[in-house]
Formats: C-alpha cells, sequence, structure tokens
C-alpha cells in the first residue's frame, strides 16, 4: 500500500462526507421537529442531482448556478408534503409513526417512478471542474473541494440560523418539547412545515452539490436515504458534532470499500454501515441515549 | 357471527374458481390469475409481520429472492427437481429469519423499517455481484416449466397463507402480537414474551414469499436480480395489504383482488409509470381510507347491529 494512496483515498472519503453530512442535516431537522423519518428524503436528493445533470448538459448551468434554485424548489416540494399529504396525522404516537413512514414511503417510491419517466434509468454526472489541484503529491479534485466547503458553509449557515434567530429557536424549542413550545405559544403546525421545507430544501442543496462528485440514477435514492439515517444514526439523534463524525467515517467506508474491493461493493457499504451502526450502536458514536 | 361464516363461503367458491381456471386451457387468463394469487399471497405474508405485530417491514422481498434463487441454483447445478428446491427454500428461509428476527426486531418503528429496506437491498446488490448467483446476468432455469404447476403450488401457498392468517386472527398468538402492536412495553408487563412473539410471526412471515419466490423463478424460467428484489413487487405487495386493510383476516384478499386487475391494467397501458402510480396509490389510500377496505365496512356493519340492538330498549323507556 501507498501511503500517498491511502491519504487521497482518505481526502477523498472525507470530502464526500461533508455532502453526506449536509443531507443528514436536512433529514435531522425533520426528524427533530415533526418525529417523522422522511423516506423520500434520499430520492430528493437524487432528483435534484438529475434535474442538475440535466440543466448543465443542456443549457451549461453549472450545479453551483443552480444551488440557490435547488434550494428553493427543495423547500417548495418539503411545503407541499407537509402541507397536503403529512398536516392531519393522527396525534397518536403509534398510528403518526405508522402513517407518515408508510406515506413518506409510498412519496419516495412516487418520485423514483417520476424520475425513471423523466430522466430514464441511466447513470448520470455532472463533468464539472474534473482536474485538481496537486500540493504535495496529493490531488485534491476541485469539484469535490468546492462541494465540500459548500456543504459546511451552508449547514454553517443553518446553525447559526437556529441558533441565533427567534425562528431557529423556535424549531429548536419544538424539536425539544412539543408541549412545552407550544404553551409559549409557538404554532407547532407552522414549525412542522417550516423543518419540512428547511430539511427538503438542504436535501436538494446537497443533491445539487452531489451531482459533480457521485454517479447516481433514480435508483440510488434509497441509498441516499439510507446514508443520511446512518448519519443521524451514527451522530446519536440530535447530536452535530456526531453527525459530522458519522458522516466522514461513512465517507470514508465508502471511498475505501470503493476502492480495494469493487465499485459494486463500494455502494453496498451504506447498507452494512447502517445495519451494523443500528444493531451495535443504536446510541450514536458520541454516545448520547437516543430518544425516540 | 354470520358474516364469517358468509366471509368462508365466499371464500371457498373463490377458490374453487380460480382452481378451476387451469381446466380452461387459456393461457392468458392464467397469467392473470396466477399473478393475482402471488401477489394476494406476498400481501397475506407481509400482513402477519407488519400487520399483526405491527413492525412495518419494507424487506420482505428479501425472502421472496432468497425462495427464487435457491430454485434457479438447485435446478440448474444441483438438478434437483423445482418444489423441492421450492421447500428447501421456504424452509431456508425459516431457520435464517429466526436469527434475523433476534438481531433486526430489536429495532423498532422507522429503525426496523429502514433495516429491513437495507438488507433487502444490500442482499441484491450482493446477488448482483457474487459469481454463484450468476450477477447481473442472472441464471436462466433448464426447460420443463409448467404454469399450470406453479399455478396450482401458488394457490396451495396462498391456502396455507390464509389458513394461517386465520388462526392467528383467532388465537393467543394473534392476540399476543396485536398486545404488542399497540403498546410492546404494556405488552411485556402483561407477561407476553415479546421476543419470541415477534420472532415467530417474522418467521411466519418469512416462509410463505419464500416459497412464492421459489415459484416465480420456475415460472418466469429466468431470474435476475433486478427483477427478482424487484421494489414493484415490494410496493404493490404493501400497496395491496393496506387498500384491504392491514392486521385483519380478509383485508390482504380484498386489496388483493382488487389491486391486481388494476395493476395489470396499469402496467399494459402505462408501463413506464407503474412505480409512480403504486406510490401516488398508497399515498392517496392512506389519506383517504387509512384503515382500509375491511375495517371501514365492518365499522359500518356493527354500527348498524349496534343500532338495531338499542332501538327497543329506546322504544321501552
Amino acid at each position: 500500500m501507498h501511503v500517498e494512496l491511502v491519504i487521497q483515498l482518505i481526502i477523498n472519503g472525507l470530502l464526500l462526507g461533508g455532502v453526506f453530512a449536509l443531507a443528514a442535516l436536512g433529514l435531522n431537522v425533520i426528524f427533530g421537529v415533526t418525529r417523522i423519518v422522511n423516506l423520500a428524503h434520499g430520492q430528493i436528493v437524487i432528483l435534484t442531482a438529475l434535474t442538475c445533470a440535466v440543466i448543465f448538459q443542456r443549457f451549461g448551468i453549472t450545479p453551483i448556478e443552480a444551488l440557490p434554485g435547488a434550494l428553493i424548489g427543495g423547500a417548495i416540494l418539503g411545503t407541499l408534503i407537509e402541507r397536503l399529504l403529512l398536516r392531519r396525522l393522527p396525534e397518536h404516537a403509534q398510528s403518526r409513526e405508522w402513517t407518515s413512514l408508510l406515506i413518506t414511503f409510498g412519496v419516495s417510491y412516487f418520485l423514483v417512478g417520476l424520475s425513471l419517466a423523466i430522466f430514464s434509468g441511466d447513470f448520470r454526472s455532472v463533468a464539472y471542474l474534473t482536474d485538481s489541484w496537486h500540493v504535495g503529491g496529493i490531488d485534491f479534485p476541485k469539484a469535490q473541494l468546492l462541494a465540500f466547503i459548500l456543504a459546511i458553509l451552508i449547514a454553517g449557515f443553518l446553525g447559526i440560523l437556529l441558533r441565533s434567530t427567534k425562528v431557529g429557536r423556535a424549531l429548536r424549542a419544538a424539536s425539544q418539547n412539543l408541549d412545552g413550545a407550544r404553551t409559549c405559544g409557538i404554532d407547532i403546525g407552522r414549525m412542522r412545515t417550516l423543518s419540512f421545507a428547511l430539511g427538503c430544501g438542504i436535501a436538494a442543496a446537497s443533491g445539487a452539490l452531489l451531482s459533480m462528485v457521485y454517479a447516481y440514477n433514480p435508483d440510488t435514492g434509497s441509498q441516499f436515504t439510507l446514508i443520511s439515517f446512518s448519519v443521524v444514526v451514527l451522530g446519536g439523534l440530535g447530536s452535530y458534532a456526531g453527525a459530522i463524525v458519522g458522516a466522514g467515517l461513512l465517507g470514508l467506508a465508502v471511498s475505501f470499500v470503493g476502492f480495494y474491493g469493487n465499485t459494486h461493493f463500494g455502494s453496498m457499504m451504506p447498507y452494512i454501515v447502517f445495519i451494523l451502526v443500528l444493531l451495535f450502536r443504536p446510541t450514536g458514536i458520541l454516545g448520547k441515549p437516543a430518544t425516540t | 357471527m354470520n358474516l364469517r361464516i358468509l366471509g368462508f363461503a365466499a371464500l371457498a367458491v373463490l377458490l374453487l374458481a380460480s382452481a378451476m381456471v387451469p381446466l380452461s386451457g387459456n393461457g392468458y387468463i392464467l397469467s392473470l390469475v396466477y399473478i393475482s394469487l402471488l401477489f394476494t399471497g406476498l400481501a397475506y405474508g407481509w400482513n402477519i409481520i407488519s400487520g399483526y405485530a405491527g413492525y412495518l417491514s419494507f424487506g420482505q422481498i428479501t425472502f421472496f429472492g432468497i425462495g427464487a434463487y435457491v430454485v434457479a441454483i438447485g435446478t440448474t447445478r444441483f438438478h434437483a427437481e423445482w418444489w423441492l428446491c421450492a421447500l428447501i427454500g421456504g424452509a431456508f428461509c425459516a431457520a435464517l429469519a429466526v436469527p434475523m428476527g433476534y438481531l433486526m426486531l430489536r429495532l423498532q418503528g422507522p429503525f426496523f423499517a429502514l433495516g429491513m429496506l437495507g438488507l433487502a437491498q444490500s442482499l441484491r446488490i450482493a446477488t448482483d455481484t457474487i459469481p454463484f448467483t450468476g450477477g447481473a446476468e442472472g441464471i436462466y432455469l433448464p426447460p420443463g416449466s409448467n404454469a399450470v404447476h406453479v399455478y396450482y403450488w401458488t394457490l396451495g401457498v396462498l391456502v396455507l397463507a390464509i389458513v394461517l392468517t386465520a388462526w392467528i386472527d383467532r388465537s393467543a398468538f394473534g392476540l399476543r402480537l396485536r398486545a404488542l402492536r399497540e403498546d410492546e412495553r404494556a405488552a411485556g408487563t402483561l407477561g407476553v414474551d415479546t421476543t419470541s412473539s415477534k420472532v415467530q410471526a417474522f418467521v411466519l412471515s418469512a416462509i410463505i414469499p419464500a416459497l412464492l419466490g421459489g415459484g416465480y423463478a420456475w415460472y418466469l424460467t429466468y431470474v435476475e436480480p433486478s427483477s427478482i428484489y424487484s421494489t414493484e413487487i415490494e410496493l404493490q405487495t404493501v400497496a395491496m395489504a393496506i387498500l384491504g386493510g392491514m392486521g385483519t383476516l380478509w383485508g390482504p384478499l380484498v386489496g388483493g383482488i382488487l389491486m391486481s386487475q388494476v395493476s395489470e391494467s396499469l402496467s399494459t397501458r402505462f408501463p413506464q409509470t407503474h412505480l409512480m402510480i403504486f406510490g401516488a396509490l398508497i399515498v392517496i389510500l392512506l389519506i383517504a381510507l387509512p384503515r382500509g377496505i375491511v375495517p371501514a365496512i365492518s365499522e359500518r356493519l356493527n354500527r348498524k347491529k349496534t343500532a338495531a340492538k338499542a332501538r327497543p330498549q329506546e322504544a321501552v323507556t
């Protein structure tokens, strides 16, 4: 094994991990406020990535330029999903969980079907900024680096939003204690819609970034639901630091197995990591007990 | 009570009619009814773990796939009879479901649902890669496939599934499952051995798809990962159980009959948008008829019955 190769793989893995972290953040925001695991999450990521690929091909609009549009489009889609489909879920915890899982499951396959009808089943990727910077014998692929930096920027921006704005504090209050937040006069219904808008917007943004660094077809969506969910679980629900560590680890796993095994096993990695995490480390690596 | 007898009588007529179908010698009708039987059977299998025990699984296709591949490999490499291989596949999945159940059923809600989905997907990718299972090219089964044999096999498995569900619906075991669906911790406190109950339910809902998958492989005469570990089959199964009513004896049957007809006409008219329509259908059903057709009807009938009982008393007072 060459040391340089290993370093290269580590860098690629970590850069990919940044985008995973962003995707997972979207899922986490939604889960925090609504207690709904949005099974259509990965499909929103992939639908955006596919759209970016086609727009780039046809009109030469780069994914970076498309990023604001993706964010807004995702937010609109999220608002629609929450308002039209999830508004009248039963409040009873058990049936709420059931129904929301089944509905988002249905939505996810609706989106798979839609993507298949529009984009066909071909694998796509955006060939933009394909060269790299060489620093001391190590390649920093430009697209990956840019995607990573933008992902961290968006995540940081979201952090500021959640921490220091009134709306952000209301969102966090709703995710910590629903009844308490309601008592304080926070409109829970609005917070739920907002969390969906925010979560799906972030999913779409990570899809736009991902479009440059990954190959995908409509079927890849469930992979991203699971990747995002594993990252959230790895981090422990609600722990953002843990989520970033988790995303880094998952990125490393995909990059190493993809290189030393083969690409098939590379794409199997998210599932395997996911199941292992659930079975052996359901409280996350940084060890906050998961509360459900 | 009378309603139940009526239901079983209707079922008997229906099963007898389907047993006659191969006599007509019409291949097209045979294949239509075969697909309905297949999906209804799958819906019954799914209904045990997800409907009665309340563990939503999006990965029961795993067992369907293993069953199909056991038949494909058994008939090509070991030149065994297909039905023998299908039985072995069923037994293998039952055995596999025990340790798998102990591991996976510790997970709850979305964790279990996604865990099973992940399992099915990784198995599909593994089947795609490993040469033993024929990789992405798949396996051509030896000649000698007979649609009528598979048809009766599937009908038999469906009857088995219905009998099993009828037993669960009435037995203490079924009560235990429903108790843990409503509140697992409370059920445990009341002395229900929740772990072994749900593992048993998991095993039962693994055997049925495995047996059906074995027949399906022999019917298709060709297996390949994406058509066997098919998300469309999974999706359609779930949609049928929801339409009819999860956790009920008649739900999968009603859902199966209605939906396979819809599905057939959809897939011939709009083959491209099959997934899309089924996804949308699940969502619409859950919003419009969240508990399914069967509970909605039986509730209405019960209301009428209690109303009829209540009326004479009202007259007295």
